[in-house]
């Protein structure tokens, strides 16, 4: 279903470049192939249509395969991020109850072997066909959750489609284009590079990893290979329009530039839409569970360095309504993820009227929503979110802690990072407290600050008053 | 000079490992150091030590560890 306009593409254009990673090219005929021979093999070791396949592989051609594949035998794709630390992977295998685990070469060593499957190690086969119901699941894209535990957002066929068919009419995608892909499987920009771009017959091609860290070979990247279109975050077009060398290195070929995740500091964008005046530049706004709710064409006249950018209009035919008490942001429509993934099952997150409540606080002025800020303790660490939920859950669960609270602190590297407070036994110490979180938690949920106390501050009615927290860790 | 950049990159862009167990050749973009952080590291770095680090060395091969920044710091002009 969400493979669709991507399976027209093969008949249409066999032989036309579908991916491109470092020197290696793909076809549309060779990527469905390879496909075939992974779903083929899902379906031989039993994955029934709906049963979530976890992929073990960095971004590239392999994992676009193995996603395609798993989508081919009708089950739904679990991505996995490489640089979380063993124990959050191994949660989130389990809590996702997947039926394998797709990867290459070694096996992780926290895996059971028995759920391996090497996807070159696939002999050539072709899959039984599987009618696919719109609303089946097509990925679960984990996330940090509230309760304490990394959560998993299901997205149906339908929900992926929605958007990706909207934002290849918005962006006028043809087989004529070149659209560079710098997204991790496991962040839903990357829907928009498999199948709004697979979709409409133009080719993907994958920002080799070191180039994200080498600004002025990455803009001679872009340049070198006539890339039209890029889908991206904010902090890397930042690093791109300071460091990058833009004023030596035109890029007459790239007719769009998408930025989403993070709120794009105005003063950077300016200087962006100054060094790009050919590329229009557009801001889509939307939590994983709305996939994107919304977005802003950038009018570069509007732009103000003291003004945050409005997020805009509401995309792909979503419904969008702010809440007279709190101002916040709901959404309903087609693009909104199914629930989350839950005892083997969706659970629903939708209220009485079907509409979604994001959490985050909105408004609307002169028919464009604006942004302002999370209602509730979610925070944005370079890009990803943090729920300080989770990192509690943690914490907590160090012998020798006796409670603790997390906030987050503005931070001028990351926008956000988490802070602790901290009540120890006796004799335990936030060295061992640190060396513990490094082994348990990714890089952008390390807490930036640590404070022990003696007790946690708390309200009247015995809640935490992390209002209290925040001007200790503060000072 | 390697000491000066670890304390700046461990108190404000990296908060992943135990600075004093980090080693020179330990590598910092695996901690956590990412393309923000490359930018005020790159700021901090030419304000102390009075150096331009040209854009287009930026790489891998030149932040990706105490020793490498260290290294470029010095091709680039310092010579304290």
């Amino acid at each position: 279903m969400l493979l669709k306009p991507f399976l027209h593409q093969c008949q249409h254009q066999p032989d036309a470049l579908a991916l491109q990673e470092q020197d290696r090219q793909v076809s549309y005929r060779q990527l469905l192939q390879q496909a075939q021979t992974i779903a083929a093999a899902l379906q031989a070791r039993g994955a029934r249509p709906g049963q979530p396949v976890a992929v073990h592989l960095d971004r590239g051609i392999e994992a676009a395969c193995a996603l395609f594949g798993v989508l081919l035998a009708g089950a739904c794709y679990v991505p996995l991020d490489l640089k979380n630390p063993a124990p959050r992977l191994s949660f989130i295998v389990a809590d996702a109850q997947v039926h394998t685990v797709l990867g290459t070469g070694a096996m992780p060593v926290w895996l059971d072997e028995s759920l391996w499957l090497d996807i070159n190690a696939c002999s050539t086969a072709l899959p039984a066909t599987v009618d696919i119901p719109a609303e089946s699941l097509a990925a679960i894209l984990y996330t940090s959750g509230s309760t304490g535990q990394p959560r998993g957002v299901a997205l149906s066929h339908r929900a992926i489609l929605a958007f990706t068919s909207w934002a290849a009419d918005l962006l006028a995608l043809t087989s004529a284009d070149r659209i560079a892909s710098s997204a991790p499987f496991f962040f839903d920009l990357s829907t928009f590079d498999l199948y709004a771009v697979l979709g409409s017959g133009a080719s993907l091609h994958f920002i080799p990893a070191g180039l994200t860290m080498a600004p002025a070979r990455l803009s001679a990247w872009l340049s070198e290979h006539a890339i039209s279109g890029w889908y991206t975050v904010p902090s890397l077009l930042a690093f791109l329009t300071y460091k990058g060398n833009l004023a030596h290195t035109p890029l007459p070929a790239l007719r769009f530039i998408i930025f989403a995740g993070e709120v794009f500091p105005t003063p950077a964008l300016i200087d962006l839409a100054a060094s790009l005046p050919q590329t229009a530049l557009y801001n889509f706004f939307g939590p994983t569970e709305t996939n994107v709710c919304c977005y802003w064409p950038v009018q570069r006249e509007r732009l103000i360095a003291e003004q945050t950018i409005p997020i805009g209009l509401p995309a792909a035919g979503c419904e969008l309504h702010i809440t007279a008490d709190t101002g916040e942001l709901w959404v309903r429509g087609p693009t909104l993820a199914s629930g989350y993934w839950r005892d083997g099952r969706v659970q629903s997150f939708l209220n009485a009227d079907d509409w979604y409540p994001t959490g985050d606080r909105a408004s609307l002025e002169q028919n464009e929503y604006r942004f302002h800020g999370r209602l509730g303790r979610m925070l944005k660490c370079s890009g990803y979110r943090v729920e300080p939920a989770e990192i509690e859950a943690v914490v907590n669960a160090i012998p020798g802690v006796k409670g603790c609270a997390v906030i987050g602190v503005d931070d001028q590297t990351a926008g956000q990072r988490s802070a602790l407070a901290v009540v120890l036994d006796p004799g335990m110490s936030i060295a061992e407290i640190r060396k513990s979180l490094s082994r348990q938690l990714p890089a952008y949920m390390q807490p930036s600050r640590y404070l022990v106390l003696e007790e946690l501050p708390r309200l009247a009615n015995g809640k935490m008053d992390y209002g209290q927290v925040s001007i200790l860790l503060a000072t | 000079m390697k000491e000066i950049l670890k304390h700046f990159i461990f108190a404000e862009l990296i908060y992943h490992e135990d600075p004093a167990a980090f080693g020179d050749d330990d590598n910092l973009l695996d901690a956590g150091l990412d393309s923000m952080g490359i930018m005020r590291l790159i700021m901090f770095a030419e304000k102390e030590f009075g150096v331009t680090l040209p854009d287009t060395e930026i790489e891998p091969d030149n932040v990706g560890s105490l020793n490498s920044l260290a290294n470029w710091i010095r091709r680039s002009g310092y010579a304290g």
